[in-house]
């Protein structure tokens, strides 16, 4: 028990290292934007966890899928982990829009096509979790929660394509700096680099809330266990008596 | 530098959810440790 | 019994069991018309901006109507436990969400239908001319409100809190499908008027989408 707690603490550290370490590239490494100056090095950061969001979110959809076919609770410990992990990555794209968007436009929130849609995407999001704490049985919970899980990945394109199209015929200023602006070298690198530790990050958070999972479900069985125990006591007790 | 604060904070943002998020999960796991060995314990003098 | 004969029975029940009360219908058409009077409040409802922003509140009427009116699709069956007898019946459960869904659209249908002409006169808009087009998108709008809209009221059946889950289930995934049906709207509502063939893309991408996945679930959310 104590070595493995040891292991978790170890990636832990080592992750929050990396981070830090690309935190630094974004701050230092990272050459000096023409227009925007410090503040575009958000981007940096901003778009990658976009990018991390997505991926746990099709985390969630593949174990949403893998739940209904196979009826395993791992997939729905993986499914609500994921969607969890998910959603943090999205918060974190969604504070640090508006603080870019400030400076550079004057006001906090532009509806640019992306923000929005991220946007709409942490709603979906928010929107499974509540349901799982509002659907009280544990036989049904699982269920009910992955059908709505796939509605709401299903609903990503959609929502991204639309949003697009409306904001093309309403045109407002765009955060990532429009399609033509091109992107060099080291900064490709250093955006990669934040990528990477965001990935490594996102998988850490993902294997701590399954083990959470996991656990609760251990917890659920014993009591369980010791109640059906303590009963049938009670019954034995009763019967002599 | 242009814009310090903004930078600054949208970084601080960055760590602290993530951070306070890691440490909220990392607790509850320790806590249903105790709670889990606990319940063990119990299985076991049964 | 095939799939579509079973949906058949099942629709024409539930339009029965509507049309002997019309407490669904008579409540949601107050309702929507309600929303549509307060949004004319909050701004100059004759000017030539309600023909940019009415639309928009249309359909956020409808929605909210259809949120209302969905909700005791499923819960409806819940308190007579009507729903286990359907269950064991031998009929396919996509026949049974379909009929339930039809039905829905009927009735979401007809209230779009007897609020439109209000809409018309309350906020100085013509649909004369794109009347035939207009339909189609209304069709096609409350196809996908409906069918999600059916889902997710069987999801909600199971959890507590369902009057307001069911919204907040249903709002952001109809996102697409408001902003399309809005757009599509505006467009008919222009000068030329005209069906932009992109929006009524993301129309149909959304029903057909959304049907079929129905389909594929709709065992694991009719089981027992």
């Amino acid at each position: 028990m104590a070595a493995s707690s040891r292991g978790n603490l170890g990636a832990a550290l080592a992750v929050f290292a990396l981070l830090g370490f690309a935190c630094c590239a974004a701050l230092f490494i990272a050459p000096d934007e023409a227009t925007m100056h410090a503040i575009q090095r958000i981007f940096y950061f901003h778009v990658p966890s976009a990018w991390t969001a997505f991926v746990a979110f099709l985390i969630t959809f593949i174990a949403n899928i893998a739940y209904l076919v196979t009826r395993k609770p791992k997939w729905d410990w993986l499914g609500v982990s994921s969607a969890e992990v998910g959603l943090a990555f999205c918060t974190v794209v969604l504070v640090t829009g508006p603080i870019w968007a400030k400076p550079v436009w004057g006001i906090w929130w532009t509806w640019d096509a992306r923000l929005t849609s991220t946007f709409v995407l942490w709603l979906l999001y928010v929107s499974y979790l509540l349901l799982r704490t509002l659907l009280a049985d544990p036989e049904r919970r699982p269920v009910f929660s992955a059908i709505f899980g796939i509605f709401a990945y299903l609903d990503v394109p959609l929502v991204y394509f639309s949003i697009r199209l409306w904001r093309t015929q309403h045109p407002q200023p765009v955060i990532l700096g429009g399609s033509g602006s091109g992107i060099n070298a080291v900064m490709l690198r250093v955006l990669l680099l934040c990528w990477a530790a965001l990935t490594a990050l996102m998988i850490l958070l993902l294997r701590e809330r399954y083990r959470l999972e996991r656990m609760r479900h251990e917890t659920d069985e014993l009591r369980f266990e010791i109640e059906g125990r303590a009963a049938d006591r009670e019954m034995a007790g009763k019967g002599r008596g | 530098m242009k814009n310090f604060e903004s930078l600054f904070a949208a970084y601080m943002f960055v760590w602290a959810i993530f951070l306070v998020y890691e440490f909220t999960v990392a607790r509850r796991v320790a806590r249903l440790q105790a709670e889990l060995d606990r319940l063990k314990e119990m299985v076991r003098h049964n | 019994m095939t799939t579509s004969r079973a949906a058949a029975i099942i629709l024409a029940k539930e339009l029965r069991a509507e049309f002997r009360t019309r407490e669904l219908l008579n409540t949601t058409i107050v309702f929507a018309l309600m929303v549509v009077v307060l949004f004319s409040f909050s701004f100059d409802p004759t000017s030539a901006e309600s023909r940019r922003y009415g639309p928009g509140l249309l359909w956020i009427a409808f929605l909210f109507a259809g949120s209302l009116m969905l909700h005791p699709s499923f819960a409806r069956e819940q308190a007579n436990d009507t729903l286990n007898a359907l269950r064991m019946a031998p009929v396919d459960p996509f026949a049974i969400l379909l009929g339930k869904t039809l039905a829905n659209f009927c009735f979401l249908l007809f209230a779009e239908l007897l609020l439109l002409p209000i809409f018309s006169v309350l906020y100085n808009v013509s649909f004369v001319g794109v009347l035939g087009r207009l339909l189609l998108v209304l069709v096609l709008g409350t196809l996908g409100i409906v069918i999600t809209g059916t889902v997710f009221s069987a999801v909600a059946a199971q959890a507590r809190m369902r009057e307001l889950l069911l919204p907040l289930l249903l709002l952001p995934v109809l996102t697409p499908l408001l902003i399309a049906a809005v757009e599509a709207t505006i467009g008919l509502l222009g000068d030329p008027p005209e069906l932009t063939r992109s929006w009524l893309a993301v129309l149909i991408g959304f029903d057909v989408v959304f049907l079929t996945a129905s389909w594929l679930l709709c065992d694991h959310l009719l089981e027992e």
